[in-house]
Parts: structure tokens; C-alpha cells; sequence
């Protein structure tokens, strides 16, 4: 799921100080999931910034609410009214969420509230990671499940590189080295000698090199 | 319409099984929770809602419900019964005996009540209630039934009944008092619509054996009656035997303690574990000195010149009555013996005097010699009369007289309105399954408080009552062992995302994931909150608080900490340590005026929005009060609450408030009484730092 974490407050002040009625826009997928932009989080934040509003003598004006998901229109129609009541819309969704609500309402202010930071999983309650790069080309299948794009830092097809050190990455010390893991992994399948063979350079156009990607189902369109 | 009706729509979620056993089906977790809240005015109104008689029952109530209590799966009972006579010893008299309940328009129709004991009380309240002139006829002097001329003073005293029946009076129930019934079809002639017969059970019962008659040899019903009626019995130097081994018999040979009885024994059919009075009963007589001779049959009443020298008896292996009424056992032979005394009273049982019904039988009788009633409308076999109790039962407790008495009332309106009674008669509420092991190795074990006693040396000798009550803080103790059976999180499906969180924070395993969202078992959760606080998309909530009444809770404290120019500080203090020990208005009694405290039920009931809004309310500076770790009640909401402690400190700094205005404590029991100390030291530092730069409303 697409991981995020909040801005500092001292940011989000900055992005909103020109507004004076600000919606703070909360998304129930996987921001929620990611302890960083649902309810509870829309609570806080409008609470702190309640806070930092009247700390500076000010008298803006928060409004709350959450929608189940900001990536689709139907789910933020459905606060329409809230939103252009705003002067602006702090959203605490992914950065699909912010720019689904500025393309949707063209003419209203929309901030993002969150830093959105990876495709991850919670390793344990309140740990995210980083797992997967969304390169459009997945060579899981190659490096027994694991995947040195998104874990490795230098995102080496044919590693390790000789930065490896006990298992982990010389760029991060408290890093696994991914080709490690891979090694670990294949061992324990019995695939070692996959190794052997060298990977060929990898089609990066379907990763951000070919500009922005799409997928057209043309048996779904309507 | 009364308000009494609504509990004929009980709600379709189970019970708990406390709820379920009573039979009036008192919501003991609603007034267990307020007494550990500190509300007891709350707990009162929640006690007395469904019982017209809780200062009573407070005292005497054969509490089924803690037979059930699911706390004693984990060790004890939580002591119900000594908690609802708290309450109604906390509960102000001047603001009503029944707070909140309502009185119906008066109605024409007259309503005969033959009986004032617990089940016809309860009937003339709630007939009252609806608005229909009540008489209720009593044989003796004095009403109450056997509650008046059964129960020992040393468990009731009198003053007791008065204080329930005097509301009655105020109600408009007629009392006519000295007047036995003999004629039911009069009281119909006399323009009664119907009549409630709730004559109880007061024909105490012999063996037929040899010298049952003799002048020594008294009935248990008669010789409670005897004492309560005033009568100066003197049985000094006396030597008693009770043949019987129930609630009554130890009523009876308590009583002959307290008459002076140079010796008091027991003998019963049952051994002594089967015997069938309350442990507890049990105990506190032969605390008293009261001897047991269990395992014996009685034989005959050994007599010289019909003076009584003794119960001759046989050892047993009693298993139980048979269909027939007869006892099922051997007899040992070669163990005939005489269990010595010269006075001997039997206690083995006691029916109905039904020799009032009319003679043409129209008033049907069962074979037990009970009056006949069909069991959901507890209509007799004459049309308007209706009956409940002991006389239809047997002997029962107080209790199931009272939901008796309900019953009726309902099928008596019922009736006059000319609606068929079984249809208002709601149904048999539902109980919450038993708890898991799994749940049940996560609870904290609590010791069950101990009732105050007078001594026992002190006792014996007197009518005085044993019981003392709980002090408050004893009670709170107590009350805060519930369980709090089924009133814990909801998890509303729509907003749920199946993040996990609840799987992976509750202390007690509870949450499951089921068809895509989570599920909190209601028969498991104990409802320590910490899901609900934790829960990123806000899908659950908790059946006894809301955030809603928190932030209200909080942004009156801010208000009220507002004194005299001080600093402004709001401390969230678990009831379960923050005060233990001490009485909680004392602890709050030292604080100053500015430092206000909310109570809450362990800190992981403290979100971390909480502390926030204070700070948004305008409040100077803000602490949580939670156990030592690793002694939370819940086993962790102490330490989630140490952590949303640490989040919102971090959040003060970025927003340059300074995180010294908040403090988490960890106080142990014995460091409460100093929570004033531990408070100045935060004031301290909200001074050095100023007033709150928010600017207050």
C-alpha cells in the first residue's frame, strides 16, 4: 500500500497561512493504514493547528472531514459543499488524492498535508517499509521474492555490490543488503545457480524514464 | 405513558449474564460502572429503575447474579449485592425514591393486592405508576410479608421497609393492614377489577414423627414471626436443634443465638457441601457457634414426660428428593444416636396458606398445594386474578418476587385494557457467551473487598446488623473488579478499514478480522479502550463513553481550572491507581482549585486528541495520571498512554508551546495521596514557562 507520513506542522502553517477557512481533507485507504492522514489524524493535526491559530492570534478556521478514498471522484464529490466552502483544502491523502481534488475542483486552493513516501507494509505495528518501486517490470520471479530495486540503494540487478558488510547495506548500515536476502532466499529454494547467470539490463521506459505511465483496459472502457 | 414500560423492549443484544440471572434483569454492569466512575447518584437511578425495592435488596438479595458474574471465572465474583446497598446508601432521599421514573394519569379502575410482601410491593408501585388506585391487604400488623416476619433483624432492620414502602404511600397505594382475606369473589363484588394474590408462603412444615406435637417442638415460620411480631421469647440456657439445613433453618437458629440459647445446633439431610443454605449464611453461623450435624435423618422427637430430650437420628447418603417429594438416600445402619436439646424447631420447608381460595375451586391449586397460574401472564384460573410469588412457586427469594410482581402488573394493565397479557411480556433477554481461556489468562486478577462485620462476639449476642456496608472507597475497589461484560467496542463496518490496528494492540486477543473488516467479540471484549483510541480511521467506539462526552468533559474542566489567575491545569487520573486506596474526593480535595481532573477508567482510554483539545481549550498545562508499568489493570493502556504522551509532546515543541506543560505520572497506590506534590512540580514548571500563548475563549 502507498506509504506517507505527515509534513512538519511548521510547513503545513506556512502552505495555509495566506487562507483563512481551511478544509483539512482526510482519505480512508491507505493513508489511514499508514497512521498519517485519517480521522484520527485529521483530528489531531486540526486540533494542533487550532492551536497554532490562536497562539499567533489569529482566527482561522478548521473544518474536518474524511473521505473513504481521494483518488476517486464519487468519494470526494460527496464533500463537495465542504470544499468549496474552503478558501483552501489541506489534504492529508497521497499525492494521487491531492491532484484528484485539484483537477476535480480546478478553481479551489489544495495543499498537500502528507509527504507521500513509498509502496510499503507495516513489518510490525507502527514500523513501515519500503517494498516495492512500482518500476513496471517485475523481476521478482528472478531474485526469490525479494526485490532489489526497491531495497537495494543502488538498485543492482547483478549484485551485491562490494559494499555489503555482514548482511548489510555500506549507504545504511541498519539496512538488510537486499542481494543478501536474495542469496539467503534462493539458497534456501535450491536456485542458487540463478545466480550464475547474468541479468540483462532492465527496460527502465516502463519505470518514470518514459514519461508518465498509463493502463487502458480498452475491454472495460465504457 | 410510564417509563416503565420500555423495559418490556429489552434490546436484542445479549446480556450480561449478571443482567440475565436477575430476575427483575437489573442492569448491575450500568451501576457497578457509575459507583467505579465515582457517579453514585447515576449507579442509584440505574439500581432502582427495575426494583422498587433496592435498599432491600442491598441488604438481603439473594444475588444470583453474582452466582453468574463472569469475574468468577477469573477469581471472584464482583460483590454486587454490598455494591447496590452502597449505592442506595450514597443515594440523596431528597431528590425522590425513584429519580426519573414517571406517573401515569390516574385511571378508574380499582386494583386488589392481597399481600405486601416484595412481589405484591413491586405490583402496587408499578400498578401505581400506570395510574390505577391500589389497596393491598395485609394479615399482620405491619407490611412487608415475610420480609417483616422472616427475615431476622440483624440482616434487615426494620427501618429498611419503612424507607420502601413509605414512597408507596406517596404513590397513592392504599395499605389495609390486619385484614387477611378470606374472600376473593368479594373483593370483585367490592368493584375491584382484578386482584394480584401475592399471599407468600408463611405454613411453616413438620415431619410426622413421633412428638412432633409437643409443645417444644416449633415451626420455623412461626417462630420468626413470633420475634419479629415483638414477642419477647427468652430462650436462656436453652438447648436448640434446627432440623433443617436451608437459608430459613439459619435464619432460625441465629435468631435462638441471639434469644439467648445456651446451645444451638443444626441437622440436615444434605452433607456439607450440598447443604442447601448460602455458603456465606453457612459460614457466618458457625462463626456465631452455630454447630452442624449434617448427613442425618430425623427419626423421632425424643421426649420424658413430654419434655424434649432430643432428635433421635440415622446417618445418610442423601441424594437428592425424588419426583414424589420423598428423600432418595440409605440410611447407615448402626448409626442411630440422639442429637440432644430441649427445644426443637423445624425448618424443613414452609407453603402457602390457601385456605382463602374460594371452595368451588375456581381458583385452581397445582399438587405441590400452590396456586396455579399460567407462567407467562400469571393469570389464575379466574378471570382478573392473578397471582406471583411464593404461593405460586414456593419459597424463593426476594427477588424473583419482585420480577413476579413486574410480571403481573404488566398482565393486569394488560388485562384492563383489554389486551391479551402474553403479548406484553417481553421476552427472555439474551446472555453473552462465556469467556475464552485466552481472554481470561490476559485479566488481571483483584482481590474481591471483604464486607465490614460487626465481631462476632459482638454480634451474637444482639438483633443488631451484621453487615456495615462499604466505605467509598472500599466500593470503588470493589466496583472497578467488573468485567464490564459486553459493553465494550463497536466496530462500525463501513468506516472500517481492516488496518489491523485492534488485532495488534488489545491486550486480551480479542479482535478478529471476519469478511474483510474487524470484528471485537462482544462476549470477549473488557472494553480497556485501547482500540478504540488507537483505531486510524475512528470505526470504533465504546458502549459507556464517547469522545464526544470526553471533549465536553474537558473543555468544562479547562473552564473550571481556571482560578484566580494560576495556571490552568487539566490531569486525566485512572480510577483504577490514581487514587487507590484513598477516597478520590480526598486525593481531588487536596488539589488546588486550578488543577481539575478527569477520571477515566485506565489511560489507554486517553487519546491522544484529548490532550490536544485541552491545550486548544486553552488549558496552561496537562497531565495523566496511569499506574506503575507493568501494574495496569489492562496490562498496557498505561504504557500506550506513556507513548501518546511522548506523540503530543513532540507535537507542543513543533509548535512551540513547549512540551514541559505536559507530564505523564506513574503513580503506584501508595504514592496517590501525594498526587498534590507531583502536581506542584508541574505547576512549577508552568509557571517558569507562562500563561498558555493560546489564546483562551
Amino acid at each position: 500500500m502507498i506509504k506517507a507520513q505527515q509534513k512538519p506542522i511548521a510547513e503545513i502553517k506556512a502552505l495555509i497561512a495566506p487562507y483563512h477557512r481551511i478544509l483539512i481533507l482526510g482519505c480512508g485507504t491507505c493513508v489511514t493504514i499508514s497512521f498519517a492522514g485519517g480521522e484520527k489524524e485529521v483530528g489531531l493535526l486540526a486540533s494542533s493547528l487550532r492551536i497554532a491559530s490562536a497562539m499567533e492570534g489569529q482566527d482561522k478556521i478548521f473544518a474536518e472531514a474524511t473521505v473513504q478514498r481521494q483518488c476517486e471522484w464519487e468519494f470526494i464529490d460527496a464533500v463537495a459543499e465542504q470544499i468549496q466552502q474552503a478558501d483552501a483544502v489541506l489534504s492529508l491523502a497521497c499525492g494521487i488524492g491531492v491532484q484528484a481534488l485539484a483537477e476535480r475542483y480546478p478553481d479551489k486552493v489544495v495543499l498537500p498535508g502528507v509527504n507521500t513516501t513509498f509502496l510499503g507494509m507495516a513489518v510490525e505495528h507502527g514500523v513501515l517499509v519500503e517494498r516495492c518501486r512500482a518500476c513496471g517490470d517485475c523481476i521478482l520471479g528472478l531474485t526469490g521474492g525479494v526485490c532489489p530495486i526497491a531495497r537495494c540503494a543502488k538498485n543492482l540487478l547483478n549484485g551485491p555490490c562490494g559494499g555489503s558488510q555482514n548482511g548489510k547495506c555500506e549507504v545504511n548500515p541498519e539496512l538488510d543488503c537486499a542481494w543478501q536476502l536474495i542469496y539467503d532466499r534462493l539458497a534456501r529454494l535450491g536456485q542458487l545457480d540463478r545466480l550464475a547467470a547474468l541479468m540483462p539490463y532492465k527496460d527502465w521506459s516502463k519505470d518514470y524514464d518514459g514519461g508518465p505511465r498509463k493502463i487502458v483496459r480498452e475491454d472495460l472502457r465504457l | 405513558m410510564s417509563n416503565l414500560s420500555d423495559r418490556s423492549t429489552l434490546p436484542a443484544e445479549p446480556l450480561p449474564p449478571c443482567q440475565v440471572a436477575c430476575p427483575a434483569h437489573t442492569d448491575v454492569r450500568g451501576y457497578i460502572h457509575a459507583i467505579a466512575r465515582g457517579d453514585f447518584e447515576e449507579a442509584y437511578r440505574i439500581a432502582r429503575e427495575p426494583n422498587p425495592l433496592p435498599y432491600i435488596c442491598g441488604k438481603v438479595c439473594a444475588h444470583p447474579c453474582e452466582t453468574e458474574c463472569r469475574r468468577g471465572d477469573v477469581d471472584e465474583p464482583v460483590a454486587i449485592c454490598a455494591l447496590k446497598r452502597f449505592a442506595t446508601e450514597q443515594h440523596d432521599l431528597s431528590k425522590g425514591h425513584a429519580p426519573g421514573l414517571t406517573v401515569a394519569e390516574p385511571k378508574e379502575e380499582k386494583v386488589a393486592i392481597v399481600g405486601s410482601g416484595p412481589g405484591g410491593l413491586t405490583a402496587a408501585h408499578d400498578l401505581a405508576r400506570m395510574g390505577y388506585k391500589v389497596t393491598v391487604f395485609e394479615a399482620y400488623p405491619k407490611v412487608g410479608g415475610m420480609m417483616q416476619y422472616g427475615i431476622p433483624l440483624y440482616r434487615l432492620p426494620r427501618e429498611t421497609i419503612d424507607l420502601e414502602t413509605a414512597p408507596l404511600k406517596e404513590l397513592g397505594v392504599e395499605f389495609v393492614t390486619n385484614q387477611r382475606v378470606t374472600d376473593v369473589d368479594a373483593l370483585l363484588a367490592d368493584g375491584y377489577k382484578a386482584v394480584f394474590l401475592a399471599v407468600g408462603s408463611h405454613v411453616g412444615r413438620k415431619l410426622r414423627i413421633p412428638n412432633a406435637d409437643l409443645p417444644d417442638v416449633w415451626l420455623n415460620t412461626e417462630f420468626l414471626r413470633r420475634v419479629a411480631l415483638g414477642e419477647k421469647i427468652d430462650l436462656r440456657g436453652r438447648h436448640v436443634l434446627v432440623l433443617g439445613g436451608g437459608n430459613v433453618a439459619i435464619d432460625v437458629a441465629r435468631t435462638a443465638l441471639r434469644l439467648g440459647a445456651a446451645e444451638v445446633s443444626m441437622t440436615c439431610l444434605e452433607s456439607c457441601t450440598t447443604q442447601p443454605a448460602h455458603p456465606w449464611e453457612i459460614k457466618e453461623a458457625v462463626e456465631e457457634g452455630v454447630q452442624m450435624f449434617h448427613d442425618r435423618t430425623f427419626k423421632e422427637i425424643v421426649a420424658e414426660n413430654g419434655k424434649v430430650k432430643g432428635v433421635r437420628c440415622v446417618k445418610v447418603n442423601f441424594r437428592g428428593f425424588l419426583p414424589s417429594g420423598a428423600p432418595d438416600m440409605d440410611e447407615f445402619p448402626e448409626t442411630e444416636h440422639v442429637l440432644p436439646a430441649d427445644l426443637v424447631i423445624f425448618a424443613i420447608g414452609q407453603g402457602p396458606d390457601l385456605s382463602f381460595l374460594p371452595q368451588d375451586g375456581s381458583i385452581a391449586q397445582t399438587p405441590r398445594r400452590t396456586i396455579q397460574v399460567n407462567p407467562v401472564t400469571l393469570a389464575t384460573t379466574k378471570p382478573g386474578v392473578f397471582a406471583g410469588g411464593d404461593a405460586v412457586t414456593g419459597v424463593g427469594f426476594i427477588i424473583d418476587a419482585i420480577a413476579a410482581g413486574h410480571r403481573a402488573a404488566r398482565s393486569i394493565d394488560a388485562y384492563l385494557r383489554g389486551l391479551d397479557p402474553a403479548s406484553v411480556q417481553p421476552p427472555e433477554p439474551q446472555k453473552l457467551n462465556d469467556l475464552q481461556q485466552k481472554t481470561i489468562s490476559h485479566i488481571r486478577h483483584l482481590k474481591r473487598e471483604e464486607m465490614p462485620m460487626l465481631d462476632v462476639d459482638q454480634r451474637k449476642f444482639t438483633f443488631d446488623e451484621v453487615y456495615l456496608g462499604y466505605t467509598e472507597a472500599q466500593a470503588i475497589r470493589a466496583a472497578q473488579r467488573c468485567l464490564t461484560c459486553g459493553a465494550g467496542a463497536r466496530v462500525e463496518e463501513t468506516k472500517c478499514i481492516a488496518c489491523l490496528t485492534c488485532v495488534r494492540v488489545c491486550p486480551y486477543e480479542v479482535p478478529l478480522l471476519a469478511r474483510g473488516t474487524a470484528n471485537v467479540p462482544v462476549d470477549q471484549c473488557q472494553a480497556c479502550g485501547i482500540c478504540a483510541t488507537e483505531c486510524p480511521a475512528k470505526a470504533i467506539s465504546m458502549k459507556l463513553y464517547s469522545d464526544e462526552d470526553m471533549i465536553k468533559q474537558i473543555r468544562d474542566a479547562v473552564r473550571r481550572a481556571k482560578y484566580n489567575g494560576e495556571p490552568a491545569i487539566v490531569g486525566f487520573a485512572c480510577r483504577y491507581c490514581a487514587y487507590a486506596g484513598e477516597d478520590a474526593n480526598v486525593v481531588k480535595a487536596s488539589l488546588p482549585a486550578n488543577v481539575q481532573t478527569i477520571d477515566v477508567l485506565c489511560t489507554g482510554k486517553v487519546d491522544a486528541l484529548y490532550l490536544l483539545k485541552a491545550f486548544e481549550f486553552g488549558a496552561d498545562g496537562v497531565f495523566v495520571a496511569g499506574c506503575l508499568e507493568g501494574e495496569c489493570h489492562n496490562d498496557k493502556g498505561n504504557v500506550h498512554a506513556a507513548k501518546r504522551v511522548a506523540y503530543v509532546k513532540g507535537l507542543l515543541d513543533e509548535l512551540a508551546l513547549g512540551n514541559a506543560r505536559l507530564e505523564m505520572f506513574h503513580m503506584s497506590p501508595d504514592q496517590c495521596a501525594n498526587m498534590a506534590e507531583v502536581v506542584s512540580r508541574l505547576i512549577t514548571k508552568v509557571k517558569e514557562l507562562g500563561p498558555s500563548p493560546v489564546r483562551r475563549s
